[in-house]
Parts: structure tokens; C-alpha cells; sequence
């Protein structure tokens, strides 16, 4: 009786989301049942909460208690909704063993339907239901799973079990979309500031083949303030065209703008100009004709000579002359101060020392704009979300 | 017994507080609308009747005049009948500001269910720019899992006089577009709205991914790799899109993966190409499955 009730305990405060303790308060104010009611209530705790070392050992650890308690396993489907909620602060929840670890808890054969009915009426709904939750968990976290797993899912629910349509559904579509991205980013994304920034600056020059990624200290400028590295983009064509540009008019170091890999973002500058007007209109005339067109054909008897036809080899229009501005390179710095980027104007100087004869102007981008999320603290963290407060955009 | 009575107590007790269901939502087939109740008639100023008609009225040359171009479209009967390889031809652009009226933007913020905001604004350069920053943090109530998305999204596609048309788009088979994005992943979601309840949250997918930096980016992506789905969920039977029955295009971005934070995506146009080297017609396997297991 006590089990039962520990059960039917747990499952009204998970359907219900009545806090543990508001439980305890309204039994309590039942006062004739008050004092037997007390002594008889179980406490509850939850072990992940307790736990003095979140790790994977002592996660592991605890489920293994848990299989090893008693023979009947009682309230396991509680148990895992527990451990789910509990994975991320362990620094479990991308762990494909953990989730198989979690499986394993589930009792081998009893759940699985021996008719057909039981089939279709989903035998054992709630254990059924709590791996669905567990697969949509990890498909949440990306984690794909293996063929081990469903061997497992096959001995605990059968081939009809809804949890097994869950897996092969997720087998079927997530390798489909793994690799997909044409920019792969290391899974985890590396955490070093500077391999991070070397990785988006690739990834953004990746536009152009012929791009040179380099890495500079700002030690070898003098009279430089901060002492940091900066990871630097750019190719001969851009070189080219800074030589091209024209002296009088600016180019400006711009930024600093995000740029994200997986859930990891850096800030880069970007050294650009104007766009050449005069030059992009160039390139628009010279675009070959199109001998198909028979709208405005010419007749060569009358009037003026018909103007030679351009050139069919002629140079191209770098994919660096934007219609909104010509790119010449692409930087990112450890600390993303203007001195560093003065340093790297400095630095590039000595590839193009044509740099030395423009002017370089700033154009910085406030960071913290009115739509940036201020970072919580701890304090804050504890607070309700005020969702009054938030204006419908 | 006394304790199945206490029970009831509390379960009265609680009903009084807050609805809630002890088990789950029993919701199969039926749904009152098309928002699956996310429209909330409160949150909407309706004019009067009155003013209504008088509004009403006062579009009706605009329609007729629309209504005209039609049919006279209809009676010119002169549709172009080959479709030129390597044209593309446009659909959205970002020219002013009525080409941003043609979208509607949204978070989960506008259902107090997360804290994301997300605006379209129009650039010096010509094109769209979706920006805002996507959270994925929320108030734990208990209905609410996860959160955090941003999407825009265009108006349905209309006839004159307001009545729902669809778009045509089987002569091609290339969506084209030219984005600068911030290196997120986004979803780009082709909308088929259909006239029956079961239909009405069919849509089709793909990513799109962003290099970032400041360089445009040009996509081509075939329509044969979009995938179907309803309600955010993968169906098991797939299907080429139907191309003559796209009613929106959108798309979306989320923080999912602990990437909370800012996002930006420029968008210089949407548009459609008939690539003939292009012969896929749908990319994902269409083979018989053992019954009872799949779409089940």
C-alpha cells in the first residue's frame, strides 16, 4: 500500500506540476488526518539534486543503485524522468551510453504486446511514453542513436512499440542532415577563443579560394598597446583591388559583426570601401551580348557606325565589388580594440604598402545594442520571467 | 479509502486554481482554427461591423481594378510555355516598404511563451534584413517545454476581391536566393495550406545555411529536397511539394543547442529557376514499409 501510494504520489505531482512541498501543506490541512498522514508520508528526494559531484561517474553511478535496489525496479519510468532532467547539469545530455544507460533500467519482455490489440493499443502507455520522451530528448541534443539501441528497445517494447518507430524515424532522418552543412564545424565547437576565430575567418573566405588565412602578434608592431593575436583573411585579388582603389576616397575598418559556429559566435572586422560606381557600370556593359535578343536589331545602312562590340575577354567582376561595397579583408582580434585593428592595418602594410597612402577610417558598431539580452546573474536567474514586461513585436 | 478521499479534495481543490489536464490532451482530429488556438481573439482590435463595411468599401476599386487584370489575363490566353534555363525569375524582393508589409514576423514572445524578438527591416542595400535575438529561456509552467524561434513569414497569396488563391510554381524546379546570413543554419518553410483541418499546418522544409561574413551568398536549392512536415513534425508518409498549391513562404530560426543570442539574416530576393540538369524528382526514399508500423 505505502508503494502504491508513493507512486500515485509521484505521478499526481508530475501531472499536476503542484510544487513537493504544497503537497505536503494541503494534506496537512485536513487536521483530523493530520498527525497520522505525517508520520505515514514518505519523503521523496530527489537524488540528482542531491548529488555532491555532478559528473558522469556519479550519474552513472546513481542509475546502477538504482537498477541494483530491489528486483522490481519500482517507480522507474519516475526515476528517468528524473535522470532526463537532470542530464544537462551533469554534462550527460549529449552522452549516448548515459541514454543507453537509462534504457537498460527498463525491464526486459514484460512490456513487449502478445496481440495484437495490445500492439495497436499501446501496451504499457506510460513506459512507452517515457522512452518516446527520452528519444526526443536526444534528438533534441543531436545525439543520434546506434544500432545497439535498438536492439535494446527491441528487447524491452517489441518491434511494434512505439518507442522502436521513434528510433527508426530518427535513424532515418538525422544522418540525413549530420553532415549537410557546407561550412562543418567541429561538434563540440572548439572553446579556444583562437582556434575558434581561425575557424570563421576560414569559413568566411571560403568565398574565395585563393584567400591566404594568417595569423599575426601585435608584438611585432611597435609601439603597439595591446599585445594579442589577430587571425587575418585575404587574397591576391583583394590585394589587387586595394592597389586599384582610388587614393583620396576612405576605406573603413567595419564591425565588429557576429559570426556563429554551432553555438559559439565571434566578432570580426571587415576592411572595406565604397562601391566603385563608375567601375561597376563598366562591368555592366561589358556584358556579352545576347545574340538571341531580336528586339533591337540595327540596320548598317543608314546613320552612324555601329560601335565595336566589346571584347569578349575581358576582366571580371570579382565576387569581392559588391553593389554595396568592395571587400578587401577580413579580420578577427583577440581582444577587438582598435588598437589591435590598427595593428593589423600596420601588419598588412607590409603586403600592400599602397595601405599606407589611404585613409583608414573606423566605423564601429555599438555591441550592446537596445536588443541584446543583458547576461543574467545569479539573482536575476531566480526571479520569474516578468512576461508582462515584454512588448509583442 | 480516506486517502483516495483526501485526494479528491486536493484534485477539487486544485481545479479551482488552474485548468489543467491529468492526462493528455485529447485533441485527435478536430481543430476549431487554422492557429490551433495561438490566434487570441483578445489580442486582436476588431473594427465594428460598421466600420468594416465602410473600409470594405472603400478597397472595392482597388479590387475591381485587379479583378479586371485577370480576366483580361484569362481572355488573352497567353501563358509563356517555356521557361528559360538559367532566368530566374523573382517572386520577393526588397525594393520599399511595401515589399516588407508583404511579411508578417513572430516570436515566441507574442504568446508570452519565451522571451525572443525578432523585427524585418529594410537596408541601404536593397534587401530585407531579419534580425533580433532568439532566447531560449522560459517560464516553467509545465505546458511549456522549449522555446526560443523567430520566424517571418509572407502573407497568404490572394485573387482579387480577397479570396485565397495559391501560387503556381510547377514550371520550375530550383528556389534561388540570394542571403548574407550570420552563420546560423535557418529553416526555409514552404507553406501548403490545404482546404481540410488536416491540411491546414502542411509544410515543406529545408535548411539553409549561411556561410556569414560579409559576402552574398548565392543559393540554389532543388524543390525535390524539401521534405514534409506538419506541426513541426517530420511525417512519415513523404511526398514531393505540390507546387501549384504553395500558399506562404517563411523562414525560421531557432536557439536550439545553447545558441541564444543575436541573430541577422539579409535577404536580397527570393526567387524560382527551371534548372534542366536538374532531374531529381524527390530526394528521399519512397519504399513499401511493413504495415501497421509506419504513419501509425
Amino acid at each position: 500500500m505505502i508503494n502504491f501510494h508513493r507512486t500515485l504520489r509521484a505521478v499526481i505531482q508530475r501531472n499536476l506540476r503542484i510544487p513537493q512541498n504544497s503537497f505536503t501543506r494541503n494534506l496537512s490541512s485536513d487536521e483530523s488526518q493530520k498527525k497520522k498522514e505525517k508520520a505515514k508520508l514518505p519523503i521523496v528526494r530527489n537524488p540528482f539534486d542531491n548529488a555532491q559531484q555532478k559528473t558522469k561517474e556519479t550519474f552513472v553511478d546513481m542509475v546502477s543503485i538504482f537498477e541494483k535496489r530491489d528486483v522490481h525496479r519500482r517507480n522507474h519510468v519516475e526515476f528517468i524522468y528524473a535522470a532526463l532532467k537532470n542530464m544537462e547539469e551533469f554534462g550527460v545530455h549529449t552522452d549516448i551510453e548515459v541514454y543507453k544507460s537509462l534504457i537498460e533500467v527498463m525491464p526486459k519482455g514484460k512490456f513487449i504486446p502478445t496481440n495484437i490489440f495490445q500492439a495497436e493499443f499501446m501496451h504499457y502507455p506510460k513506459q512507452q511514453q517515457c522512452i518516446i520522451d527520452l528519444l526526443e530528448q536526444m534528438e533534441d541534443n543531436g545525439v543520434i542513436p546506434d544500432y545497439e539501441m535498438e536492439a535494446m528497445l527491441m528487447n524491452v517494447f517489441g518491434k511494434r512499440g512505439h518507442p522502436l518507430r521513434k528510433y527508426w524515424r530518427m535513424m532515418y532522418w538525422m544522418p540525413k542532415f549530420k553532415n549537410l552543412s557546407p561550412w562543418p564545424v567541429p561538434n563540440p565547437a572548439p572553446s579556444d577563443i583562437q582556434e575558434l576565430a581561425t575557424l570563421a575567418v576560414e569559413r568566411m573566405c571560403s568565398i574565395d579560394i585563393k584567400s591566404k588565412i594568417e595569423m599575426f602578434h601585435t608584438e611585432e608592431v611597435e609601439d603597439s598597446i595591446d599585445k594579442t593575436w589577430i587571425i587575418s583573411g585575404m587574397s591576391e585579388e583583394q590585394s589587387q583591388l586595394l592597389t586599384e582603389h582610388k587614393k583620396p576616397n576612405p576605406i573603413y575598418i567595419e564591425g565588429p559583426s557576429l559570426i556563429w559556429l554551432r553555438n559559439k559566435s565571434v566578432h570580426y572586422f571587415t576592411l572595406r570601401s565604397d562601391p566603385d560606381l563608375e567601375k561597376l557600370e563598366k562591368y555592366k556593359k561589358r556584358q556579352i551580348e545576347d545574340t538571341d535578343d531580336v528586339s533591337k536589331l540595327s540596320t548598317p545602312f543608314f546613320g552612324t557606325m555601329t560601335p565595336p562590340r566589346p571584347s569578349a575577354l575581358a576582366k571580371q567582376r570579382s565576387v569581392h565589388e559588391q553593389n554595396d561595397g568592395t571587400i578587401f579583408a577580413i579580420c578577427a582580434t583577440g581582444t577587438s580594440t582598435k588598437d589591435s585593428l590598427l595593428s593589423w592595418i600596420r601588419l598588412l602594410e607590409k603586403s600592400n604598402p599602397c595601405l599606407s597612402e589611404i585613409p583608414v577610417l573606423f566605423k564601429f558598431k555599438s555591441i550592446v545594442g537596445s536588443n541584446i539580452v543583458p547576461v543574467s546573474t545569479e539573482s536575476d536567474k531566480k526571479k520569474p520571467l516578468d512576461l508582462e514586461k515584454i512588448k509583442v513585436v | 479509502m480516506i486517502k483516495l478521499r483526501n485526494f479528491e479534495k486536493i484534485l477539487k481543490h486544485a481545479n479551482k486554481a488552474v485548468s489543467f489536464h491529468t492526462s493528455s490532451i485529447n485533441e485527435t482530429f478536430w481543430v476549431k482554427e487554422k492557429k490551433s488556438g495561438y490566434s487570441n481573439p483578445k489580442n486582436h482590435n476588431f473594427p465594428s461591423k460598421k466600420e468594416l463595411i465602410v473600409e470594405g468599401f472603400k478597397e472595392l476599386k482597388s479590387e475591381i481594378a485587379l479583378w479586371r487584370e485577370e480576366v483580361s489575363e484569362k481572355l488573352r490566353m497567353d501563358p509563356i510555355v517555356v521557361y528559360r534555363p538559367g532566368e530566374v525569375d523573382v517572386v520577393y524582393d526588397f525594393q520599399d516598404r511595401n515589399d516588407i508589409d508583404k511579411w508578417v514576423v513572430t516570436s515566441d514572445s507574442d504568446h508570452n511563451e519565451g522571451k525572443s524578438k525578432a523585427s524585418l527591416e529594410l537596408t541601404n542595400a536593397e534587401s530585407g534584413l531579419f534580425h533580433g535575438f532568439v532566447d531560449s529561456q522560459f517560464l516553467k509552467d509545465g505546458k511549456i517545454k522549449r522555446t526560443g524561434y523567430a520566424n517571418m513569414r509572407t502573407l497568404r497569396v490572394k485573387k482579387s476581391f480577397k479570396r485565397d488563391a495559391t501560387f503556381d510554381w510547377t514550371m520550375y524546379n530550383t528556389l534561388v536566393m540570394k542571403v548574407r546570413g550570420d552563420g546560423r543554419s535557418y529553416l526555409i518553410n514552404l507553406n501548403t495550406e490545404g482546404y481540410f483541418d488536416l491540411m491546414w499546418d502542411d509544410a515543406y522544409h529545408y535548411a539553409l545555411y549561411t556561410r556569414g561574413g560579409p559576402h552574398w551568398q548565392d543559393v540554389k536549392i532543388p524543390f525535390s529536397k524539401f521534405f514534409r512536415s506538419s506541426k513541426g513534425r517530420i511525417q512519415d508518409r513523404q511526398c514531393p511539394i505540390p507546387l501549384h498549391l504553395v500558399t506562404h513562404v517563411g523562414f525560421s530560426v531557432s536557439a536550439k543547442g545553447q545558441s541564444d543570442g543575436p541573430f541577422n539574416l539579409e535577404i536580397a530576393y527570393i526567387g524560382l529557376e527551371f534548372d534542366p540538369s536538374n532531374q531529381e524528382e524527390f530526394a528521399y526514399e519512397m519504399y513499401q514499409q511493413d504495415k501497421y508500423i509506419v504513419a501509425n
